[in-house]
């Protein structure tokens, strides 16, 4: 039996898929991406997380603890009188979070919904989604995922799910790179098979001020995908600036590449044009 | 929208414009002294207050308004002096300010009637009267009369101011109502509002206007079978008509602004299983939407058969943030009150008070708020009083209902010689108060007292803690725990947070706790079951709180549940304040396994939705979904509100830039920046709990 790390389940998820559902967060991405706003799914590794906010400075944590740097031992949790730190990251086996899935997903099932596996990069734990997901035959899945996976994790996990959420960041390579810290080769590719599999998807675009919200990336994804009978829509989610929010949390500095307070550029136009549905989330 | 709607809106709610046609306030004991000295009944001060507030209004008539009226004096007189009511407190348990409140008159005893035709059933009823020589009863009826008289002359005031200002459509319908029933919609809306503004001029507040959709729709139905109205004129006149809830609002009696009672039910099901959902209850609820006005609150009556359309138009509407509508589940309210003893005719009729309790229109005398037990207290003077020599957990929490069944006694017992003051305007609008001369604050057909039960989650968290650590893993002793809460946790901080933050909760869909709530709540049912009211009624157990859940916690020390001493409890039926918990589908999941029908007085369970789930249609109608949700699995009330604390906290700096954010305050909502700061915060509070 497999274990792995997730970071949070989420219950009345209604953005991620058909219906009412659950998400489930893995922990661990192999992207850096400058505007990610779950900063602390990318690490794989549990950590100390913490809501400095509102903390009081009361001192108790501090007295407990005798490491010179953070291991995520978890002892300060506890003395906490606000309960402003956890331990981020849960190890688990994988029959005990299709138990955790199972519990409610008849509720799920009879709102038209399922559970969703997103993160961090669900695929970067493939072994442990796979078992997961031959647990829950019966349900309804779905993955976000960035398509930066190899090729073949990428198609054997995509069999086993009901619906798929794939980002498409840039189509630029360049760009790619510089924004993400990763080539896109791979995610384009992963995207083609998609496009030629028979699972229902949406692409979803976290439109980025300054990075990638200009009509020649968005027909760039439109091109790519204008032909997959199987898509549903694209989605665009446009920058937020709460998603500096946790870095603090995890005790890192938020760093953006691109100017947070610039408006984004949405433009459906170029996705109607191509006859593929679009919606801003 | 249409342009004349914005405009009046404008005028009357935004800027208020309207305002400078009033009157001075009065002295409040302008009549009070007379009456001392006079020696006056007190059904005839009730008389002679209404007749001196209707006689001293000032017609005030706008060009571009279809339906008038509006309040020039702010405060109608007292009916006692001080020294009277001191007198009358000593020998009487007096329920709020002691007038007849929150109860649903049946409007349309006057409304379909006509006051003409009204006055000739008083003259018979008089005639009965004067052949067995019951002068009292005489002189009560005659009374009666002249109140419909004095209405009328106001009316006929309005008729002249009308003319004079050259607003015709105002002047016609006086010229007909309210002697004549209504002969058009908005006749018969014109002719609503005149009655409800009759109540406030009587200082009878919280009073719903109950179910509008159904006793005003022939009249809608009537003038759009004629072709004189179609859907959008009707809309027009169902906004012109919410509007003018929202005239005089600032002068009525409440705990806050926007606590006022104007609250309205739509659909529901009928006895014969078909849904009573109309055209009009579309139409109000398009109204709300478009308005975005306090008034009226919206009450939605839904059952398992409900289509998901209308859930999605309600959430359309709590999407707006004005933390309705509230839902409320038909086939839990309506089992629930047959159990009590409702016939089932008036069962299916039910409405909803001011904030949440269920009544009957025209019938019920019912006082839904009258006390409140508090749950924490019982498991309180449990833990002090006998965990230390309880064996297990099943015997401590036997002491715990034995708490609660004392505090049922000593409750029961407090209600007794209650006194309140006539309304014989309202007993117009009664069953049978007109034939038997007989005024309604002496009780109807229903004359149940409702009993709140306040920190239900709590007293269901300190029980589940005790259970676990004290009788199964040993992990903290009686005697610590005891001494913890003595200390308010000083120098117990680790166990604190232990109890507080790591402990099982309420609102996790988890048995072992959820157990505990079944469990309570049926003993709070047991302990008010085949209790009698003096006045012949029964004990209605509920999971409201109204306020009494402020003033409970104010005075309750620290709690097993790691609640530090005097901080506040949940309002009504909803988790802990600092209950860390997986999100609402375990909520409805954790507070629907209780019987509810058993503890059916009222008392909603509330949920903070954050303003971005609403972000699309597609999820506004995973919203609606959630609702049913509770709806199918047997959930008996439901509120939700759309929150961003952000907001809120910015308004709370920043006042003059929110002058219209509406939020839900208990049962009622009001404008954020109108509240007290502890109102505020503890909005604030709710809304860091959003989803």
């Amino acid at each position: 039996m497999s274990a792995g790390t997730i970071f949070d389940i989420n219950e009345f998820a209604i953005y991620d898929g058909p219906g009412i559902r659950q998400t489930v967060f893995l922990k661990g991405c192999p992207l850096r991406c400058s505007w990610c706003h779950n900063p602390e799914g990318q690490n794989p590794s549990p950590e100390l997380m913490i809501n400095k906010a509102s903390c009081i400075s009361c001192g108790h944590c501090k007295k407990v603890c005798n490491n010179e740097s953070c291991i995520a031992c978890g002892k300060c949790v506890s003395y906490c009188p606000l309960n402003l730190r956890k331990i981020c990251g849960e190890l688990l086996t994988a029959k005990e979070l299709a138990e955790y899935i199972r519990d409610k997903s008849d509720y799920y099932a009879n709102y038209g919904g399922g559970v969703t596996f997103t993160g961090g990069e669900p695929l970067m734990q493939p072994q442990f989604l796979a078992e997961t997901l031959s647990l829950l035959p019966d349900i309804h899945t779905a993955i976000e995922t960035s398509g930066y996976a190899d090729n073949k994790i990428f198609n054997s996990i995509i069999q086993l799910i009901d619906y798929v959420i794939m980002d498409i960041k840039l189509v630029d390579s360049s760009l790619h790179l510089k924004y993400t810290g990763a080539e896109n080769k791979i995610i384009l590719e992963n995207l083609a098979s998609l496009c030629s599999s028979n699972k229902k998807f949406v692409v979803r675009i976290p439109v980025i001020p300054g990075v990638n919200d200009n009509k020649t990336e968005y027909s760039a994804v439109a091109e790519l995908v204008k032909d997959a009978p199987l898509l549903e829509r694209v989605e665009l989610l446009p920058y937020h600036k709460t998603a500096g929010a946790k870095y603090e949390m995890i005790n890192r500095k938020y760093t953006p590449m691109f100017d947070v307070n610039r408006p984004v550029f949405i433009d459906q136009e170029v996705f109607s044009q191509y006859g593929i549905r679009s919606v801003v989330l | 929208m249409r342009k004349r709607i914005k405009d009046l809106r404008k005028f009357f709610v935004y800027d208020k414009a309207h305002h400078s046609c009033r009157q001075k306030p009065c002295d409040p004991m302008l009549l009070a002294s007379e009456f001392q000295r006079n020696n006056t009944s007190d059904t005839d001060r009730a008389v002679v207050r209404l007749k001196y507030t209707l006689d001293n209004e000032k017609p005030v008539v706008f060009r571009n308004e279809k339906i008038a009226l509006m309040r020039t004096i702010p405060n109608p007189p007292e009916l006692f002096t001080e020294e009277e009511m001191e007198a009358i407190k000593t020998s009487h348990r007096i329920h709020e300010r002691g007038e007849v409140c929150n109860i649903n008159v049946d409007y349309s005893m006057l409304l379909d009637m006509g006051f003409n035709a009204k006055r000739r059933e008083i003259s018979e009823s008089i005639k009965k009267f004067q052949g067995c020589n019951d002068a009292a009863s005489v002189h009560y009826l005659e009374q009666l009369i002249s109140i419909l008289d004095s209405v009328e002359t106001l009316a006929k005031r309005y008729r002249i101011e009308a003319e004079k200002v050259g607003n015709m459509v105002v002047a016609e319908n006086f010229a007909h109502i309210p002697e004549n029933p209504p002969a058009t919609f908005l006749q018969a809306l014109q002719m609503l509002r005149l009655l409800h503004f009759t109540m406030w001029c009587g200082n009878n507040y919280h009073n719903t206007l109950g179910r509008f959709d159904q006793y005003m729709y022939k009249y809608l139905k009537n003038d759009m079978d004629k072709g004189l109205l179609d859907y959008d004129d009707a809309l027009e006149l169902v906004e012109e008509f919410f509007l003018s809830l929202n005239r005089d609002s600032d002068l009525y009696p409440g705990m806050q602004q926007g606590d006022n009672g104007q609250s309205l039910v739509l659909g529901g099901l009928n006895e014969d299983g078909s849904d009573s959902y109309n055209v009009l209850s579309e139409i109000c609820l398009k109204a709300s939407l478009e308005l975005k006005l306090i008034d009226p609150k919206i009450n939605l009556r839904v059952s398992k058969n409900t289509p998901i359309e209308r859930y999605i138009l309600g959430s359309q509407l709590t999407k707006q943030g004005l933390g309705f509508p509230q839902y409320s589940n038909d086939d839990v309210v309506i089992d629930g009150l047959i159990r009590l003893g409702y016939d089932k005719k008036d069962a299916y009729n039910y409405v909803v008070a001011a904030c949440w309790e269920f009544i009957i229109p025209g019938r019920g005398m019912d006082i839904p708020n009258i006390d409140a037990l508090s749950f924490v207290k019982a498991v309180q003077d449990a833990t002090f009083e006998k965990l230390g020599h309880s064996r297990n957990f099943e015997e401590f929490l036997s002491f715990v209902k034995e708490n609660i069944r004392k505090q049922a006694d000593e409750i029961c017992e407090n209600t007794k010689n209650l006194y309140i003051f006539p309304s014989p305007f309202i007993s117009l609008m009664m069953e049978g108060c007109v034939e038997n001369a007989k005024d309604i604050s002496i009780g109807n057909r229903y004359n149940n007292y409702g009993i709140h039960g306040t920190g239900i989650s709590t007293a269901v968290d300190s029980l589940a803690s005790i259970k676990k650590y004290v009788f199964e893993t040993g992990e903290i002793s009686a005697e610590t725990i005891i001494k913890a809460l003595k200390n308010n946790f000083n120098d117990y901080e680790q166990i604190r947070n232990k109890l507080r933050y790591e402990a099982p909760k309420f609102g996790n869909d988890d048995d072992y706790v959820d157990s505990i709530a079944v469990s309570l709540l049926d003993s709070f049912a047991e302990s008010l079951h085949n209790r009698k009211n003096e006045r012949n009624g029964i004990f209605r157990p509920g999971t409201g709180s109204a306020m009494y859940y402020i003033w409970h916690s104010k005075k309750t020390p620290a709690t097993p549940d790691g609640r530090d001493s005097g901080e506040e409890f949940a309002a009504n039926y909803s988790p802990s304040m600092f209950a860390r918990l997986k999100g609402p589908i375990s909520i409805i999941k954790s507070f629907t396994k209780p019987d509810l029908k058993k503890v059916i007085n009222g008392g909603p369970l509330t949920l903070e939705l954050h303003d971005t789930v609403f972000r699309t249609p597609e999820a506004v109608s995973k919203v609606a979904m959630l609702v049913k949700s509770f709806i199918d699995l047997g959930g008996h009330q439901l509120q939700l509100n759309s929150v961003n604390r952000d907001t809120l906290l910015d308004a709370q700096k920043n006042p003059e830039k929110y002058r219209n954010l509406i939020v839900r305050v208990w049962g009622w909502s009001g404008y954020f920046v109108e509240l007290s700061k502890e109102y505020q915060d503890h909005i604030i509070k709710r809304a860091e709990l959003s989803i």
